[in-house]
């Protein structure tokens, strides 16, 4: 075994647990962790059989097996971040609406106390 | 024609040197009014508070358009025939409501535009070379992809009718209002826009919320939203 393989292991292992220790402490929903959860899972599974991977880094044309790893994980996290940006703007969007019925409804029952 | 129930929308953030004029200017017409505070920083609410002026208070800042939208909601729900965005920092003469109430009274238009580009009579702060350059490339970037013209797309001094209140209440652009709802109700709905002359005066006090040096940007932002709304398919 490789000593990018025992790398990969641990970092998954450490990872995988803090997602599982923060889902146990319920500040990150299960919806959410999916795409997480994925990221050291898809990690260990390459350290543990780089065999098909390697062949098809080989393939690829990449001169590093590690070249060929870090692109996948740029890859999962460009889904991540644009997966996370179309939540935060569609949270924009409801908080908004609320700020709104919110402050009309202040206003509503400020008018029927001052009548 | 039984007169219509008009609601003249005052967006305010941070004018605590303007509001109180502007409120007084518009309570002589006799039309119903309401502020919205935009949660600003300054004195604002207190000046709203103390004076008794009916306001609605967003508990945190929402911008321009955030904020315009309250203030249509409130309209559609309390069953205004006439909403009319009017800024809090003295740049709408209020002798122009007439003139732009009208078109709707008399169903010659669903929403009234004050612009200062319909004819040349009306020479404000705003031609500055630039600036005019600016909004005429807008007003063309409009007309070639919805195929109608608005010759001042950015104007704020607007008069919505009940059908564009219903339509505003329920979806308004938060960034660059004004120019990108002109263009949606151009492009994707059947409600007719008119443009009357106005002349805007200078603004008295504040910033306006185009920083000049943001213009550029803007302009930019404006021309890619359009062009992103014209890739999307007609909405209900």
């Amino acid at each position: 075994m490789s000593k990018l393989q025992i790398i990969m292991i641990i970092a998954s292992f450490i990872f995988l647990l803090a997602i599982l220790f923060s889902l146990r402490k319920n500040s990150m929903s299960i919806k959410n962790s999916i795409a997480w959860l994925l990221l050291p899972i898809v990690l260990l599974l390459i350290a543990i059989f780089p065999t098909p991977i390697e062949t098809l880094s080989h393939f690829l044309g990449f001169e590093v097996l590690s070249n060929f790893i870090f692109l996948i994980i740029i890859g999962l996290l460009v889904i991540i971040c644009f997966y996370l940006t179309v939540t935060i703007s569609q949270l924009q969007t409801k908080i908004t609406k609320l700020i709104q019925e919110i402050a009309i409804l202040k206003k509503n029952d400020h008018d029927k106390k001052s009548k | 024609m039984p007169k219509s129930k008009v609601l003249i929308i005052i967006p305010a953030y941070n004018e605590q040197e303007s509001i109180k004029k502007t409120v007084t200017e518009v309570q002589k017409t006799g039309y119903d009014f309401v502020i919205i505070n935009d949660g600003s920083t300054d004195n604002t609410k207190r000046i709203l508070a103390d004076n008794n002026y009916p306001f609605i208070d967003l508990p945190f800042n929402l911008g321009i358009g955030g904020a315009m939208q309250t203030g249509y909601k409130y309209a559609h729900q309390n069953n205004y025939d006439i909403a009319i965005q009017f800024d809090a920092d003295g740049q709408h003469n209020k002798s122009y409501l007439k003139d732009i109430i009208n078109p709707i009274e008399n169903s010659k238009a669903n929403l009234v535009v004050g612009s200062c580009f319909i004819d040349k009579t009306t020479k404000t702060r705003r031609s500055s070379a630039i600036r005019t350059f600016g909004i005429k490339s807008l007003s063309n970037i409009i007309r070639i992809f919805s195929g109608k013209r608005i010759y001042d797309p950015t104007s704020g001094f607007r008069a919505a009718d009940k059908s564009t209140i219903a339509l505003f209440a329920n979806n308004y652009p938060l960034e660059y209002p004004e120019p990108i709802s002109n263009f949606e109700i151009l492009k994707f709905s059947n409600l007719k826009i008119k443009e009357v002359p106005v002349t805007m005066s200078k603004r008295e006090q504040g910033k306006s919320s185009i920083h000049s040096w943001k213009n550029f940007y803007a302009a930019f932002n404006v021309f890619l939203s359009i062009i992103i709304l014209s890739l999307r398919r007609k909405h209900e």
